[in-house]
């Protein structure tokens, strides 16, 4: 934004209001109202509306304003401003968001009554009727605007913290190739060193083979020192957080009054269920038996040293399991007529194939010589 | 109910479960099939045959060649559905009596699986096309393999009266499994009976708990209800030993009568040993059946909604116990002996060639895989193989000659009288 | 229950159709009756000459199409397939090898897996589908597809990150499986983080029962050498040949560990090792905790310098703090030296931890595998109703004012 070098320029030399010139006051500023978008410097507002609102200065507009109102212009052209501010504000009431629509075609319809609304208060076309619109829109939805805004919030607070972290991560690693280049510089400093008192102190023969030595040294150092850096920055990795994981905003909103008859298309919105609480058993029932009870013991010759036999009984061995068994298969299925069920499935299933087999059947059983 | 719910899951209802029309319907078209297979092959053999003859100088077999020409002359006389199932039914008892050779003998439960897989297995297969001798075998092993009772293929082939070898017993497997689709749990009555029985003695004891819709009755009163029924057939000296003699009669029944018929077919697990139960001590068990799905009429006299239930189920026990009591061993009784030789003499006749050696057959199966070998256990008949079956044919003949007593070969085990 | 949800159900899967049989015979018949004049190799062309289980194979094989190979072991391979009339219904398809040094016919793994899998139908176990055998003799079992890898994978991914409330859904899910395998007398005895696979949904699924039977009736026998090293309980590390559910319900105990820690809790190189690591962290066991526990083939006794006390729950809460107390205490229940003290599935299952805050995730909402299959799902969902190309497409874009 070239707020600062614009309103320094000579335009803006003179206040308005009270006609008094840059020249004189260096530091003047200027600051504007929403209300009717005149410009006007600080002194002026302080010496107007210090004491309460009244009416704005400039010829012609008997606008009421306020002292708090008055802001710094952010655009060159006041025009844009006020359309900002418009634009702003019908965003704030009109804020649904893509996925909450059906389609994209009703997301972009949408958007495009946004439009028309914006254009319409910024032209000054049926600016009663829009306002009134809108006004009624913000009443109706009042919920649904504001889970809106907290979603916003929420996406642009999260945004400041990953872009903050990663300028954080940024600086960290700039610092760690810093310090990687400086040791491996010293190190490089101190082999060339060794390298010359050895050279020194040895005999030419030797020359040739310190030199080798020397430079394999200083390769296994500054790989060693790499790979081990490596595992580090990824340990590092592997610690940090995880911001993968939104929390789950529920979008909990009204399903009948998506539909204002202003926004049309919203997706329904199912009104979700009081959740059940889990069943761990997935509909399945338990233990639960119609012909008998099943008891925790029976009495038997042939069972009863079993709960005696220490080593049975050691390894896991429970009797309970043997007895629900045993009872099970005692009466599962003593109510099933095999009979009637049988021949009432196979009635149901020639009935299905024999559209199909008994062309065939025809055919086959004119020719059946055996 | 719950209870029977947790039973229409299986494998065993969904699957193997048939009435009596359809059962027989099944095994009249298994019976149809396989005997147009057998025509047809032993058609395609002797024409085989008849070429070879005339084509190779020395023909090693002249004779073999007029038998399969003379067998050719009159139509060939395949087994009836009624004679196939006298079949499997000797086959069946032969099971129990090997398992009974193993030391220790396989257990109960196990064999009666066995015993289910050859009847399930022919059910959709004929004898014709596989000698129940040797699917038997297979079968018993293929039990000890689902129902945790595991030995190894050596270990059983050895147990085997006879010499037949691992590769005889193990041939057949992928063919019983192909016939079982592959469900290989079968619902025994036995645990069954073990709850029945424990439920009774914890009344006995006055410890029973009385079914979940009565909960009016106390143990007391379910004590005092059993000790007042009618006396047993066999009279015993207390309640409890009455429940133990009936538990073993109901046994030995689900052992052998329930294993021999249809009745698994026919009827649940729990049907089958409640039936056996009313054969061993009527009132014993039409006691437990009250208890469990209440009389006619309740206390106050109003008619129980159950009853519907329980008035079927009279029904379904009933025939399910006359058809228990109807089987007799068939060692036991000489007339069907005769006509088990006869039936035998008759399957020798109508043997389906092509199928008859399933071990050669996997053997040369995975030796030559480069031979277009035909899917399924060997079907691949060339005409040397037909050649070599003819002798083989010729030479069981001669054997089973030799040894007058059973057409089956060697005895698998001396007749014993089961105790 | 391996009903195939498909629609109708496969013909292997139900009492054999009375017309397939009709069927067969009539064109048997046909057959002889016109004489095949042709040599002796008997070409299968017609259905006549199949028998009715041959038949009712072939339909069941015919009912499925396989695509590509997905994996390999010593033991099986698995293939992606679907349904010939629905391409969009995906199958797996696993052809059990035949091991040639394997003399004794069919493998027991697959016996097992065959025989428990049919009669098991749950949300939380392998559903399967169909079996057949394919032309070689090899047997093929048609399962359920699970794309979501299994539950191993999502621990070790470190791009993964999950909380309490998943770990309650997952083990949510566990549970039930176990719980509907013991409702059914099924021991599964292979339970770890690589048996847990997940569906397209998110649904966690019990796989792999080559290792399952059913319970054991008195007295009779069970091998002790049975589920992974890292998960088996003490009992069976001792040796015990007698044993009940709770052999499944320490493995769970130590999939709850594992999902909590992200690294295995005890993991030892050998059995003895195993053992003693139990006893490092659990305490050791002894006549006093654990009744007749000498008496089990394989215990060692350990001398009183050794000894590690029982731990207790401030144990539990401290090494597992993500649990919060509840989820320690479960954890205690699960993890019981003595089989008679832990848990039993259904008790597991009425536990409170599973009702108290935090809820257990939706299904949808579980972490995923890294990448892959959600950010497909995700790019596929977001192509929402008609798109109206042309005028409004750049019109979307909303303008930023810096508000606020």
């Amino acid at each position: 934004m070239a707020s600062n070098a614009a309103s320094r320029r000579d335009e803006d030399e003179v206040c308005p209001v009270c006609k008094s010139s840059r020249y004189l006051n260096p530091d003047m500023r200027f600051l504007i109202n929403p209300e009717c978008y005149h410009k006007m410097c600080e002194s002026c507002v302080d010496r107007i509306f210090s004491s309460g609102p009244a009416n704005c200065p400039v010829a012609g507009c008997r606008k009421t304003l306020r002292k708090n109102r008055f802001r710094k212009q952010t655009f060159e052209d006041i025009g844009v401003e006020r359309e900002v501010d418009i634009r702003r504000r019908v965003m704030h009431i009109l804020n649904r968001r893509e996925e909450e629509f059906d389609s994209k075609r009703a997301y972009d319809d949408f958007l495009e009554q946004r439009e028309d609304i914006i254009a319409n208060l910024v032209s000054r076309i049926d600016v009663a009727k829009t306002e009134a619109q809108l006004q009624k829109y913000a009443a109706d939805n009042m919920q649904s605007i504001r889970a809106n805004q907290a979603i916003e919030a929420e996406e642009a607070s999260s945004f400041q913290a990953r872009m903050s972290l990663e300028q954080e991560e940024a600086r960290l690693r700039r610092q760690a190739v810093r310090q990687e280049y400086e040791t491996e510089r010293r190190e490089i400093q101190a082999g060339r060193e060794d390298f010359l008192t050895r050279l020194a102190s040895g005999s030419s023969t030797d020359a040739a083979a310190i030199a080798r030595e020397g430079h394999k040294v200083l390769l296994k150092k500054s790989s060693a020192r790499r790979s081990e850096e490596e595992r580090i920055r990824q340990k590092q990795a592997a610690l940090r957080l995880d911001n993968k994981r939104v929390s789950n905003l529920s979008t909990v909103e009204q399903a009948g009054a998506a539909d204002t008859g202003l926004v049309k298309g919203l997706r329904k919105i199912k009104t979700p269920e009081p959740e059940k609480p889990y069943d761990p058993f997935m509909g399945y029932v338990p233990e639960k038996r119609d012909y008998y009870s099943l008891q925790s013991y029976y009495p038997s010759q042939y069972l009863d040293p079993i709960r005696n036999d220490a080593r049975m009984l050691a390894g896991g061995y429970d009797l309970r399991e043997y007895y629900s068994r045993t009872l099970l298969e005692a009466f599962a299925g003593l109510s099933c007529f095999v009979g009637e069920e049988i021949s009432q499935r196979d009635a149901a299933n020639t009935s299905k194939s024999t559209a199909t087999e008994g062309a065939s059947m025809a055919v086959e059983g004119g020719e059946n010589t055996a | 109910m719950i209870e029977d719910d947790i039973y229409r899951a299986s494998s065993q209802y969904r699957l193997w479960s048939y009435t009596e029309p359809s059962l027989q319907s099944l095994r009249a078209t298994t019976n149809a099939v396989a005997s147009e297979r057998v025509r047809a092959a032993l058609r395609r053999s002797c024409e085989a045959h008849q070429s070879t003859a005339t084509s190779a100088a020395g023909t090693p077999l002249p004779e073999s060649n007029m038998e399969v020409k003379n067998k050719d002359e009159k139509d060939v006389e395949c087994l009836t559905p009624e004679e196939e199932l006298v079949l499997v039914r000797y086959y069946c008892e032969k099971t129990l009596e090997l398992g009974e050779t193993y030391k220790p003998p396989i257990p109960t439960m196990v064999r009666a699986t066995a015993i289910q897989y050859l009847r399930r297995f022919y059910l959709t297969n004929s004898p014709m096309t596989y000698h129940p001798k040797s699917i038997m075998a297979c079968a018993l092993f293929v039990a000890t393999k689902t129902d945790n009772y595991y030995i190894s293929l050596r270990q059983f082939a050895d147990g085997i009266p006879g010499d037949t070898t691992t590769e005889d017993v193990i041939a057949p497997e992928f063919l019983l499994m192909q016939g079982l689709r592959f469900t290989f749990d079968v619902r025994h009555p036995f645990r069954g009976l073990e709850g029945g029985v424990l439920e009774l003695q914890a009344i006995a004891q006055g410890q029973g708990q009385p079914a979940p819709h009565l909960p009016y009755e106390t143990a007391e009163d379910l004590q005092q209800g059993l000790l007042s029924i009618a006396p047993p057939p066999v009279p015993s000296s207390s309640m409890s030993d009455r429940i133990a003699r009936a538990h073993g009669t109901t046994r030995e029944l689900l052992k052998s009568a329930a294993q021999m018929t249809d009745a698994y077919f026919l009827y649940t697990p729990s049907q089958i040993w409640f039936s056996a139960f009313l054969l061993a001590d009527r009132p014993l068990a039409e006691f437990l059946l009250d208890v469990k799905l209440a009389p006619e009429t309740d206390e106050n006299g109003l008619v129980n909604p159950l009853y519907e239930i329980r008035s079927k189920l009279h029904h379904v026990l009933t025939e399910c116990s006359a058809l228990l009591q109807s089987y007799t061993p068939l060692s036991s009784d000489p007339a069907q002996m005769k006509s088990l030789k006869r039936i035998a003499k008759k399957l020798y006749h109508c043997q389906n060639p092509e199928k008859v050696n399933l071990a050669a057959a996997q053997k040369r199966e995975s030796t030559q895989p480069s031979t277009a070998v035909q899917s399924d256990a060997g079907i691949v008949t060339s005409e040397s193989e037909t050649e070599r079956l003819a002798k083989k044919r010729k030479l069981e003949q001669e054997q089973k000659v030799r040894q007058e007593d059973d057409v089956f070969g060697p005895e698998l085990v001396t007749q014993r009288t089961k105790q | 229950m391996a009903l195939s949800p498909f629609g109708s159900r496969s013909p292997s899967m139900t009492v054999h159709s009375p017309n397939t049989a009709i069927r067969l015979r009539a064109t048997a018949a046909q057959n002889s009756s016109t004489g095949t004049a042709s040599a002796a190799v008997s070409k299968p062309v017609q259905n006549g000459d199949r028998e009715l289980t041959e038949q009712l194979n072939i339909d069941v094989r015919e009912r499925y199409v396989k695509d590509r190979k997905v994996g390999e072991g010593t033991y099986a391979v698995v293939y992606v397939g679907h349904l010939r009339h629905d391409p969009s219904s995906l199958v797996a398809i696993k052809k059990i090898k035949v091991n040639a040094e394997y003399k004794d016919g069919l493998a027991m793994d697959a016996v097992r897996e065959v025989k428990y899998l049919q009669e098991l139908k749950h949300p939380n176990v392998i559903a399967l589908h169909d079996v057949f055998s394919s032309k070689d003799q090899n047997l093929s079992l048609v399962l359920e597809f699970l794309p979501g890898g299994d539950l191993e994978m999502l621990i070790k991914d470190s791009d993964i990150q999950y909380g309490v409330a998943d770990i309650k859904a997952w083990m949510g899910m566990l549970a039930r499986g176990v719980w509907w395998c013991h409702e059914n007398f099924v021991l599964h005895r292979d339970i770890k983080p690589n048996n847990l696979l997940i569906a397209s949904d998110g649904e966690v699924k019990l796989a792999d029962f080559g290792l399952a039977r059913s319970f054991a009736d008195p007295l009779f026998n069970m091998t002790h050498q049975v589920i992974t090293r890292w998960y088996r309980p003490p009992e069976l590390l001792y040796g015990a040949r007698q044993y009940s559910g709770a052999v499944d319900i320490w493995s769970m105990g130590m999939v709850f560990a594992e999902l909590l820690l992200r690294v295995p809790f005890v993991a030892g190189n050998t059995d003895l090792d195993q053992t003693s690591k139990i006893c490092e962290a659990f305490g050791t066991p002894t006549e006093e905790n654990w009744p007749g526990v000498s008496k089990l083939p394989y215990y060692i006794a350990t001398d009183k310098a050794h000894l590690v006390p029982l731990q207790g729950r401030d144990f539990f809460m401290r090494q597992f703090p993500t649990a919060g107390p509840v989820g320690a205490d479960l954890l205690m229940s699960m993890c019981a030296l003595d089989p008679r003290k832990r848990s039993t599935a259904v008790q597991c299952l009425r536990h409170n931890w599973w009702t108290i805050e935090p809820r257990p995730t939706k299904n949808e909402d579980l972490p995923r595998k890294s990448g892959g299959t959600k950010k497909m799902g995700d790019d596929l969902t977001r192509r929402g109703g008609e798109l109206d190309e042309g005028m409004f497409k750049s019109a979307a874009r909303q303008l930023d004012f810096g508000m606020k």
